[in-house]
């Protein structure tokens, strides 16, 4: 079995955010795409055929829960990135087929773990 | 990524408008590399210590099979540990100490062989007969096939073939000459007759110090390198005034 491509898509509307995300990913070698709203998001995980989505929940247009639920859940793995420490939303997002959880400030040793286990499922 | 991919501009806030956000975030991820930095250092110090205690293993074993056989020769006690530590020592006043990783390994088993010789053959109390020394003369290349069919003592079985060879040629099992000898079998052959002369033996009392560095200088050139002599004489004193050591 060949390795899934080590492509992650980082989802979120604020761009700070992408950018840290996407710095700490490139440090370990992961190709990183980024999508500024749900709707680029749907359209960019057909294209860019990423292995992992780093996805927030508060966008405007379609949200994050939204956009998990219409992911190919055979094809991408979910890591929800969300600044909200909330039980219920978890649970949402659960619900909507996200592998993980990280909320900000996040950690960059915690994100690389979580992708490098999702690559590997 | 061009932005045109990116979409438009969010109504939410962004991390950047929040000077406490950016902070905090900052300080995690200072948290982060002091915890990366941290997990590295003691895995480097485990790793370091696990390696101490295989080395620390490995020397024990060598030395429990290498003491075997001593036990089989009733030689005198320490021998091979004085043999082992002075040996050391001589590399690394030649300089050659990390050259040769496993010569300490050779200094402990360079009789290994005498398995292979019979007992009385050994122990017998008068001078061998020619089929005797005959007998008498494989225990190197014994040795050496037993040692240096272990990958890690490959280059201690050297020491083990060569630890009767004599600068001059006249040894056995080969008769090397020089340099052909490697040198830790050079090293070894000296301090291998110091012990041998400045312990008590059964028909004599130890030599000297004095006496015993004017003997391996005597034989320099002829059984001993000159080299090895030279540097082992000025060292030979301090080492049998603090034997031993691990």
């Amino acid at each position: 079995m060949t390795g899934k491509a080590r492509i992650v898509m980082v989802v979120d509307d604020d761009d700070m955010i992408r950018r840290l995300v996407r710095t700490v990913l490139e440090a370990d070698e992961f190709e990183v795409v980024e999508a500024r709203d749900g709707q680029i998001a749907l359209d960019l995980a057909k294209s860019a055929h990423p292995s992992v989505v780093v996805l927030d929940i508060m966008m405007p247009g379609i949200d994050g829960v939204e956009v998990c639920q219409r992911l190919d859940h055979e094809a991408v793995k979910v890591i929800v990135l969300t600044a909200r420490d909330d039980p219920a939303l978890e649970k949402a997002c659960q619900d909507a087929g996200a592998d993980s959880f990280l909320t900000k400030p996040f950690s960059s040793i915690e994100l690389l773990d979580l992708v490098d286990e999702l690559m590997l499922s | 990524m061009s932005d045109e991919f990116l979409g438009s501009e969010s109504p939410f806030p962004t991390l950047i408008d929040n000077p406490a956000h950016v902070e905090e975030q900052l300080m995690v991820f200072a948290k982060d590399a002091v915890a990366a930095y941290r997990r590295d250092k003691a895995r480097a110090r485990e790793l370091e210590e696990a390696l101490e205690t295989l080395e620390t293993a490995y020397l024990e074993t060598i030395r429990s099979l290498a003491f075997v056989v001593e036990a089989k020769d009733a030689y005198t006690g320490q021998h091979l540990e004085r043999c082992r530590v002075y040996g050391v020592a001589l590399m690394k006043a030649l300089g050659i100490h990390e050259d040769y990783p496993d010569a300490q390994y050779g200094f402990l088993l360079h009789d290994a062989g005498k398995v292979g010789v019979p007992e009385r053959i050994l122990g017998k109390p008068g001078p061998l007969t020619a089929a005797e020394w005959r007998v008498m003369r494989t225990h190197p290349l014994i040795g050496y096939q037993m040692v240096a069919s272990i990958p890690f003592l490959r280059s201690a079985g050297e020491i083990v073939r060569s630890h009767h060879e004599m600068f001059d040629g006249s040894g056995y099992p080969a008769g090397l000459k020089g340099d052909e000898i490697p040198l830790p079998a050079r090293v070894f052959s000296v301090v291998d007759a110091f012990d041998a002369m400045t312990t008590d033996r059964p028909y004599r009392a130890a030599l000297s110090i004095d006496h015993a560095s004017t003997e391996l200088t005597r034989m320099a050139g002829t059984q001993f390198d000159s080299d090895v002599v030279a540097a082992f004489v000025p060292m030979c004193e301090r080492l049998l005034v603090a034997p031993a050591g691990p």
